[in-house]
């Protein structure tokens, strides 16, 4: 069903709501001077969080509601994309309060850095509602030019410039071949619009089938290099290290799930109709990527010494195991997404948060300065084992159910050698995330003296974040209905 | 069908309060910790007295009365289900028997005794759900979790390589494990998703027979391939050659409570799995295979031995007499005949007491030395004369080393000689063959005693104490259970008979 423009907004507001927060943010900051504190940087993040749970709230309602394509169908609001959307915001508002507490962002970019998460947080929700070509164009455009300006945010440090430069550099090169690839693809098809390709799928010759495939490569480029998928990761590395660590953990949860989300939903539309042979093929193109994002990203973490770098090379790997999701093409694997993602959110941000805390406490964030943590900060420790468990999959966690969930999808299609592969990586995993855990309980500390400074509202805060990880590895079938139920909207 | 009774649920659980109820005693309150501990495991030893009496002998198969069945995730069909039969029964048993003595052997434990005993507690409720578990997905779940204390036990408490052992055992079983978590996804898709998916009770009998699989265009058959993967992952916990390497690290390290658990239950979890998963499931594989599970088995009963011979450290050679003993077991689930089976599932629990009480004995002994060198490594002797010296310990360590061995009249004996009777009619050679093993166990375990117990009085030893009135009251029932045993085993084997019986007939028809 298609609406007029005023039908639309009411349905558009989400998003809408964040952009006034970020214009009002804009506002609030230059009204004041830089390097106020007090009551005028209080005002920025009460002013975001406001903004983000009104936007969370908006999002809940529309959960369930009929699907629906507004603004002349350029944009199509279903639950899949509005779950997907609820979790960004959550790993956003978690972002933020990471931001403030850093050391890592200077003190006078620190409002910059909330106005720049809630952009890149519209372009995501952006791209995952995009309906047609050119806005999913719009939409990660948006996401990536602010990223760009992100990783650069510690101004006098030549690593974070570089990963700026890199990471704009990178972006710019694979947006063009993407757009390349989009016009190719309008070519053939007479169609940007999503909801219209299914049936221009279905009416192609095999040899106009066979011409879409280097244009679909084209395509895939755009969307691989945002997820950072091999052989489209080499930026990210470089890029998460340089990049503060609140950037870091920010680039890994929003950026990375509006990109998988968003290519959910392209591959659903391109082929979820046919079963020919350039499906046949696209598939096994996945297969073969995935099985080398997710070995890469695991195989190159082993020997990190730095634990951000590790965690950064580990979300690759983890992009490559939702990427698993991906190529199965049918509603198992999108609820095998969606639930990841949540999951995903919890574990990344409570292990970025402690590395932030251990490399401002410490001055770096090096695996040494783990050891003995338990002995100096027991919550905290714990918090950390949790999550070290649930990032390489073992139950009774939340990130051993979305690793089944994923696995079952895979399996369902037959792929046992790629569920073989995931398995087997996982068991990779396993070994660095538990050198962390290894460190902080096996070993002893140079000094034994309790870390202090880790205020209480943090402590509030990081169990909060810690709690669904143990409690969706027991109590998920809620979880799952509701990813169940979010169906994407395809024609 | 759920239950009538929630006797299950309870011993299951019984540990979890323990585990609540140590984390709530201030950490300074050592003793109150570990009296609370030991009243815990108490308790959940009079439960499991309880479900013997509720245990109905005649049945094969599942006990009814017991079965308890809730829905846990209804969109994949998962149960919460708990059930025992006779194969799982002794299992539980000696579950609750060893961890109480553990408990006392562990008074000792001087570090971090808080979390020490948290964790023992949590893990002995996660090895009964690996015994209980009837769904697939919470036997896996329970076999997974159970990595966990272990990992933390190894790691903290160990000795000097503790972290190497720890992190070995970690990777070596969950990687076996992993495999089996495809082979359990696959079993899922492959029943069509229905309500019995999981349920292992269910998808045994052999329906997969002739299901076929493709993997890169070959048309391969399903009940092979997933037998494969299920048996890696058993066979690495049995430890089946050549997956054994991380047992001997790991039990050198462990500390003295933990190698008894390690040797006297985790071990056993192997063969359950073949007994209630990878057997029923796949009985026309597990035919298939028998001789290549038998040959591996008799190399694990060679090797072992020869490999016990060698060692210097006395635990290391228990160690690896473990791992000839469960060739043992694996040699009589092979033969797939009624004595043979019996024969395992009676090892299982032998070798369960016998091997618990020479770890034990070897931990009290280095509670006094503070090293475990039969030999060290200038050439000197570590020990000597300690017959003489400790009487006591003596007479309790001939026991325990003559039921390891098997000689008549001890309970080692009544299952490798039952074994041999099951698998003489199928594998005549691998029989003779195993034979010789038995006899290399006589070897090392008798020329271990030589060097430590007579000969001159070395000067250290003259120092030593004998056992004290605890360490007297913990050895005590494990004594009695491998002299009755040896001499009445009725009660065990009219308790698996029922259901060993179910199995064999159901592999018989393959």
């Amino acid at each position: 069903m298609a609406l007029n423009y005023l039908a639309s907004i009411s349905h558009y507001v989400p998003e809408l709501i964040l952009c006034l927060t970020m214009a009002g943010l804009i506002l609030i900051e230059s009204a004041y001077d830089r390097g106020v504190k007090g009551s005028a940087k209080g005002m920025m993040y009460w002013g975001a969080y406001l903004g983000l749970l009104c936007s969370f709230v908006y999002l809940f309602k529309a959960l369930g509601t009929e699907p629906l394509q507004i603004f002349t169908r350029s944009i199509v609001i279903d639950s899949f994309g509005t779950l997907a959307k609820m979790i960004m915001v959550l790993g956003t508002a978690g972002a933020i309060f990471l931001g403030r507490q850093s050391l890592d962002i200077y003190e006078e970019v620190k409002s910059e850095f909330v106005i720049l998460t809630i952009g890149v947080l519209i372009g995501g929700m952006l791209l995952v509602s995009a309906n047609n070509m050119l806005l999913f164009y719009i939409g990660i455009e948006t996401l990536s030019i602010l990223s760009y300006v992100m990783a650069s945010l510690k101004k006098n440090d030549e690593r974070s410039s570089e990963a700026g430069l890199k990471y704009s550099l990178y972006g710019g090169v694979t947006a063009g071949l993407m757009l390349f690839g989009m016009s190719h693809i309008f070519g053939v098809l007479g169609t940007i619009q999503f909801t219209e390709i299914i049936p221009a799928m279905a009416a192609l010759t095999k040899a106009q089938a066979l011409v879409l495939m280097p244009a679909f490569l084209l395509f895939f480029v755009g969307i691989g290099y945002k997820i950072a998928c091999v052989p489209f990761h080499m930026w990210s590395p470089d890029v998460y290290e340089g990049s503060p660590l609140p950037v870091t953990n920010f680039f890994s949860i929003v950026p990375k799930i509006a990109g998988i989300v968003a290519f959910v939903r392209v591959t659903n539309t391109f082929f979820g109709g046919d079963a020919s042979i350039v499906r046949e093929t696209w598939v096994v193109l996945l297969m073969i990527a995935s099985a080398l994002t997710m070995t890469v990203g695991n195989v190159a973490a082993i020997g990190q010494r730095s634990v951000k770098r590790m965690l950064a090379y580990s979300s690759i790997s983890h992009a490559g195991v939702m990427m698993l999701g991906v190529l199965v093409i049918d509603d198992l694997g999108a609820r095998a997404i969606l639930f990841y993602a949540v999951t995903y959110l919890f574990m990344t941000l409570a292990a970025f948060f402690i590395t932030s805390f251990v490399q401002d406490h410490y001055g770096n964030d090096h695996f040494e300065r783990f050891n003995g943590l338990m002995k100096k900060h027991p919550l905290m420790s714990i918090v950390m084992v949790i999550v070290m468990f649930s990032l390489a999959g073992l139950p009774p966690l939340s990130g051993f159910v979305a690793k089944f969930n994923i696995l079952a999808a895979v399996v369902s299609k037959k792929y046992y050698v790629l569920a073989v592969i995931a398995a087997l990586n996982s068991v990779v995993s396993l070994y660095y995330y538990m050198k962390v855990v290894r460190l902080m309980v096996f070993k002893d500390a140079e000094s034994d003296e309790p870390v202090k400074g880790f205020i209480f509202s943090n402590q509030v805060v990081i169990t909060v974040i810690a709690l669904p990880v143990l409690l969706l590895g027991v109590f998920w079938e809620k979880l799952i209905v509701i990813a169940g139920g979010a169906k994407i909207f395809l024609q | 069908m759920s239950g009538h009774s929630n006797l299950l649920s309870w011993i299951l659980w019984m540990p979890i309060i323990g585990v609540l109820g140590t984390l709530l005693i201030p950490r300074t309150k050592e003793t109150m910790i570990r009296v609370w501990s030991l009243l815990n495991t108490v308790i959940t030893m009079a439960l499991t007295a309880v479900l013997y009496m509720k245990f109905d002998q005649t049945l094969p198969g599942m006990q009814q009365a017991l079965t308890e069945k809730y829905a846990w995730i209804k969109q994949f069909n998962i149960f919460y289900h708990l059930a025992v039969d006779g194969i799982s029964l002794p299992m539980i048993l000696l579950t609750a028997l060893l961890f109480f003595i553990c408990i006392l052997s562990s008074w000792t434990v001087k570090k971090q005794v808080k979390a020490y005993f948290a964790l023992l507690l949590f893990l002995q409720s996660t090895v009964f759900g690996v015994f209980m578990a009837m769904d697939f997905f919470l036997f896996y779940v329970y076999w997974e979790v159970m990595l966990i204390p272990m990992f933390f036990l190894i790691g903290i408490w160990g000795g000097e390589n503790r972290e190497y052992a720890a992190v070995k055992f970690f990777l070596y079983t969950f990687f076996g494990s992993i495999l089996m978590l495809v082979g359990m996804v696959a079993l899922y898709f492959v029943t069509g998703q229905g309500v019995d998916s999981f349920n292992i009770l269910a998808l045994s009998g052999g329906k997969f027979t002739n299901t076929t699989v493709e993997i890169f265009g070959m048309v391969l058959p399903f009940a092979k391939i997933f037998f494969v993967a299920l048996f890696i992952g058993f066979a690495i916990k049995v430890p089946v050659f050549p997956f054994h390497t991380w047992l001997p690290h790991a039990h050198v390290q462990a500390p003295t409570a933990i190698s008894v658990i390690l040797a006297g239950v985790l071990l056993k979890m192997g063969t359950y799995g073949f007994l209630r998963i990878a057997f029923p499931i796949f009985p026309s594989a597990s035919v298939y295979f028998a001789d290549a599970i038998a040959w591996l088995g008799l190399i694990n009963v060679i090797y072992g031995a020869f490999c016990a011979m060698a060692q210097n450290d006395v635990k290391k050679l228990v160690a690896y007499s473990s791992v000839s003993h469960m060739g043992f077991v694996m040699l009589g689930l092979a033969a797939m005949t009624v004595q043979g089976m019996n024969g395992a599932v009676l090892q299982m629990f032998n070798h369960g007491t016998s091997t618990a009480m020479m770890f034990l004995l070897i931990g009290i002994l280095y509670e006094r030395s503070h090293h475990r060198w039969i030999v060290r490594p200038d050439g000197t002797k570590g020990f000597g004369g300690l017959y003489t010296q400790l009487p006591k310990y003596s007479i309790v360590f001939i026991i325990a080393m003559f039921a390891s061995m098997g000689l008549p009249g001890l309970s080692g004996f009544i299952s490798e000689a039952l074994i041999f009777l099951g698998i003489y009619s199928k594998f005549t050679t691998i029989t003779v063959l195993a034979v010789i093993g038995l006899l290399l166990g006589a070897a090392y375990l008798l020329w271990m005693f030589k060097r430590m117990f007579f000969g001159e009085v070395i000067e250290e030893c003259k120092s030593y104490t004998d056992m004290n009135a605890r360490e007297i009251f913990y050895m005590t029932p494990l004594c009695i259970a491998v002299i009755v045993f040896g001499v009445y085993p009725a009660p065990l084997l009219n308790m698996m008979k029922a259901s060993v019986g179910k199995l064999v007939s159901l592999l018989a028809t393959f």
